[in-house]
């Protein structure tokens, strides 16, 4: 070997001996360290994780919910399988209310707004600086005498939290404590309080039933309680006595609920009231009701003959007629009415002509029928609804508005003027966690904790035919600078001073909700059966979730009665706004199955989460049907401008053949104009361009209440969807049996 | 062009030498920590047991490094004459500080490996199968000294090394192999 070679080699093999020792060293993992717990929580193992029961607050459903939580911090939501409502399932709305908590844009500390209003410019202040500015602007307006103009505007607020605000504005001298949410069952409410006499929304026994007669309720992905009808809806299908139970629903665009239905009858966009008039003149007629003023009901229903109704249902008589023989003599049978229906501006006698149905077919409190709900002692003041609190604030008679989660910015048509009749109010405090539309209207915000921080209780409303109460305990301690809203309201208490602090002398919100508890515990034989003392009893609240009897109690009937019914009889289909020439279809909406009302939004789970019918993600869109995008020349993808007398929105269209060729209905929840950055600029808000128009008895806003025209605009982008088509083309994936077949085959089995 | 070929094996093979001599000898197999702590002393003289501080090997899947509340228990009555538990960088004045003790990892899987200590411990893996004679190390190590020379690791932490228990030494723990153990999924979720 040649010396030149040997240094070579020697050379190379240095050279590789380097880089192998480097690329070992670079490769390892890097050092890290162990940081062990100063003075660890007696209940905590790290790596092992604990599980909190709570209460789902995404919704006013009520669900109970078991937190994970790993060394103080909350990792997954599940629910509580001990919880009647939703027997240990959750929606996806429940599993995200995750990213609530850790969401980026949440306002972190009491901020005090700096420029003009609504401009979004806020200065961080601190909370007793906060809790001094709120407390002598009350003081102020107490003493001016203006107690009264002090309004109080929280979402659906029940239980303890609820008594505790009622209180304070009581004591404080103001009668004006409102709740409002887009979605508040008022209609149902009132419905059933005219027909039935009770001041709660039933328990509609959808498990028991055999043969469900939906009124455009999307039970399966929005309506009320949707965890728990989705959970009953299958032990319906599952026929677990032999029989499967059959689902007709009728809404004029194929929900969720219509997808998974064996009929889907569109009837015509307004008529569907006098659909279950017809419907219900025809049981009586053809002589499927036995009861003894069948002659009174005849006389009362005698002008909704199936025949006169088909004109104007554009439901063929036949097809009537049929639904009433099924409905009739199926026992037991049920009949609901969902937002579909309640949204109409005659909503509310849509959905007593519901409940005459079911008084017809006998359901109305039988199992497998309407069972209800005996908790109903709270009155409802139909009065005391948005827009009077809008007309107050243009007429400047708020002084002070408290505002607590819920966004009437948002969810109220431009018609209506909120936002100008906000701008008429000296004063806002809003308690939101999140820089929603309403908040930034706000003067001062004091941001309260979220529902995994906080304290709390519900009692859930629609319950399960017997009283279910549920424990919100904090999962984890608070992530930023905030505060419970109970907490806030105790502080205000102490800073108004006078008959107010005097009324409220608890020093925290969880001393208040143990009392709360404690004067239940002395009064309920069931309770106190159930434990020695009463901090076993508490500690078996904390550990199981909630309260809820171990058996169900006996159903009692409820009789509906032709008199006096027919006030609330609506004669006609109900109205639309704009004329058909100008406007040719129909609008109506409905709430995202993710985003609901809009709350949703924020969340980037539940953007990314595809529709269930459309599959689309992110933005917004307007459902066309096939037929009537190729007259219109507009293909799928393209934006669209869609017009209504009251204003303009754009979209993308989706051609959707479940919908009827003259109506195009598009989701609520996007289009916000702040609420964090995942919410902020996405999609439109079709609430907009709604009209202003009030259910005259109930107050409810209705939200299918326009014609629309939509034109094309020059643009177009293909939709972030996740299906290709929306036929199956031969593969054989969704395999479908009728009920007879199936009927047939359960006996070979057994 | 024969030469450029022994060139390129040359290189490869010392390549894979420097690869080794890193994975045996680097110094990060006995991490300097922030406190003299000496498990030869506690585990060693005292026969403190394992469990005694590492408080939850049998019911999660970290071992647990003590929590200074746990030192100071002992501390606060035992040796409180020393130099080293008592003066400035040592446990005492971690204590007052209010500060937990940043204790440097020795033995540090990657993310990708799920490795829960419950399981091993209830099996009946002794704690020195995988950390070796802990009881006469002042300064935890993974090396191990044979001949005078330091170069057998305690646990090599591949997977090989992980599988070969799995497959043969966990018949004399739990008297058959491990059940899925040599599964992608066991180890890797």
């Amino acid at each position: 070997m040649k010396r030149r070679d040997f240094l070579k080699i020697l050379g190379v093999g240095g050279v590789g001996t380097g880089l192998g020792y480097f690329f070992g060293k670079a490769s390892k993992p890097p050092a890290a360290e162990l940081i062990p717990y100063l003075n660890p929580p007696v209940d905590v193992i790290p790596g092992v994780a604990n599980w909190y029961p709570s209460l789902c607050t995404q919704c006013s459903a009520g669900c109970g919910i078991h937190v994970r939580v790993m060394e103080g911090r909350a990792k997954k939501i599940e629910g509580n399988p001990l919880h009647p409502i939703n027997k240990g399932k959750l929606c996806a709305r429940g599993q995200a209310s995750l990213q609530a908590l850790y969401n980026p844009d949440r306002i972190k500390k009491p901020l005090k707004r700096r420029g003009d209003r609504g401009k979004g410019d806020f200065e961080e202040i601190t909370w007793e600086e906060g809790l001094s500015i709120l407390s002598k602007n009350l003081l102020s307006l107490s003493e001016k005498g203006e107690a009264d103009k002090l309004y109080l505007l929280t979402s659906q607020i029940r239980g303890s939290l609820n008594k505790l605000l009622n209180s304070f504005m009581v004591s404080y001298g103001s009668p004006n404590y409102l709740q409002y949410e887009l979605f508040q069952n008022k209609n149902l409410l009132y419905a059933n309080q005219v027909t039935m006499g009770v001041n709660a929304i039933p328990h509609y026994d959808i498990a028991n039933t055999k043969y469900l007669l939906s009124f455009g309720a999307d039970f399966s992905s929005t309506w009320i309680s949707p965890v728990s009808y989705s959970y009953a809806y299958g032990q319906m299908r599952q026929g677990e006595d032999g029989i499967r139970g059959k689902l007709v629903q009728i809404e004029p665009r194929l929900s969720l609920t219509g997808a998974n239905a064996d009929e889907w009858v569109p009837a015509k966009p307004g008529t569907e009231g006098v659909l279950a008039l017809a419907i219900a003149y025809a049981i009586v007629e053809d002589g499927y009701y036995k009861g003894p003023d069948a002659a009174s009901w005849k006389a009362l229903l005698s002008e909704y003959s199936p025949k006169d109704a088909a004109v104007v249902t554009e439901v063929a008589e036949g097809r009537i007629r049929e639904i009433a023989k099924e409905f009739g003599q199926t026992r037991p049978s049920l009949a609901i009415g969902g937002e579909n229906l309640a949204r109409y501006e005659n909503g509310m006698s849509g959905l007593v002509a519901v409940n005459i149905l079911n008084h017809l077919a006998g359901n109305i409190g039988i199992r497998g029928g309407v069972i209800p709900n005996s908790n109903g002692s709270r009155t409802i003041d139909f009065k005391n609804n948005i827009a009077a609190f809008a007309t107050a604030a243009s007429a400047s008679k708020v002084k002070t508005l408290l505002v607590y989660d819920t966004n009437p910015v948002f969810t109220t048509p431009k018609a209506m003027k909120t936002e100008e009749s906000l701008r008429n109010i000296p004063f806002i405090a809003s308690f939101s966690s999140f820089m929603d539309e309403t908040t930034a209207m706000a003067d001062l915000i004091l941001p309260a904790h979220t529902s995994l921080e906080d304290w709390g209780d519900d009692f859930a409303d629609p319950s399960v035919g017997y009283p279910v109460a549920t424990l919100m305990q904090p999962a984890v301690s608070s992530f930023f600078n905030t505060m419970g809203l109970g907490d806030i309201i105790l502080s205000l208490a102490k800073g108004v001073g006078g008959r107010v602090k005097d009324k409220m002398p608890w020093n925290g919100f969880s001393d208040y909700l143990k009392d709360a508890w404690k004067e239940k515990y002395s009064k309920d034989k069931d309770m106190l059966a159930s434990a020695l003392t009463f901090d076993e009893f508490w500690n078996q609240l904390l550990t199981r979730g909630g309260w809820w009897p171990a058996e169900q109690a006996k159903v009692k009937a409820v009789a509906v009665s032709p008199k006096g019914i027919e006030a609330h009889i609506s004669k006609a289909s109900s109205r639309f706004e704009g004329e058909e020439k100008g406007f040719p279809l129909y609008l109506t909406t409905y709430a995202h199955s993710s985003y609901l009302d809009g709350r949703g939004a924020n969340l980037p789970w539940l953007q990314e989460l595809p529709d269930p019918m459309t599959s689309v993600v992110w933005g917004s869109w307007i459902e066309v049907n096939p037929m009537t995008a190729k007259k219109l020349g507009i293909k799928e993808g393209d934006t669209v401008t869609v017009e209504s007398p009251f204003g303009k929105v754009t979209a993308h269209v989706y051609l959707y053949p479940g919908i009827r060729p003259d109506t195009v209905s598009m989701p609520i929840g996007q289009g916000h104009s702040a609420f964090g950055r995942y919410a902020k600029d996405t999609g439109s808000n079709p609430i907009e361009i709604l009209p202003f128009m009030e259910d005259p008895e109930t107050g409810e806003i209705a939200l299918n209440s326009t014609r629309v025209r939509i034109s094309r605009t020059t643009e177009s982008e293909k939709m972030v969807k996740i299906e290709g088509s929306t036929k199956e083309l031969g593969r054989n994936i969704v395999q479908t049996i009728s009920p007879e077949e199936f009927k047939r085959m359960n006996k070979e089995v057994s | 062009m024969k030469k450029f070929i022994l060139y390129i094996i040359i290189g490869a093979a010392t390549f894979m030498m420097g690869y080794t001599i890193n994975g045996l000898y680097s110094p990060d197999l006995s991490p300097v920590q922030p406190i003299p702590f000496s498990h030869k002393i506690h585990a060693g003289t005292n026969k403190i047991p394992c469990m005694y501080c590492h408080i939850y090997a049998e019911n999660s899947r970290h071992a647990g490094v003590p929590n200074i509340k746990r030192c100071m228990g002992c501390h606060s009555i035992i040796r409180t004459d020393s130099p080293l538990i008592q003066t400035l960088q040592t446990l005492t004045s971690y204590w007052e500080k209010k500060e937990p003790i940043p204790w440097v990892k020795v033995y540090n899987l990657p993310d990708h490996v799920y490795f829960p200590h419950k399981r091993h411990v209830k099996a009946g893996v002794p704690c020195q199968r995988c950390h070796g004679d802990v009881a006469n190390m002042d300064r935890i190590t993974r090396e191990t000294v044979s001949f005078g020379i330091p170069y057998v690791r305690v646990s090599p932490l591949k997977m090989g090394w992980c599988l070969e228990c799995h497959k043969n030494e966990a018949q004399k723990y739990i008297g058959t192999p491990v059940k899925n153990g040599t599964d992608c999924w066991t180890c890797h979720n």
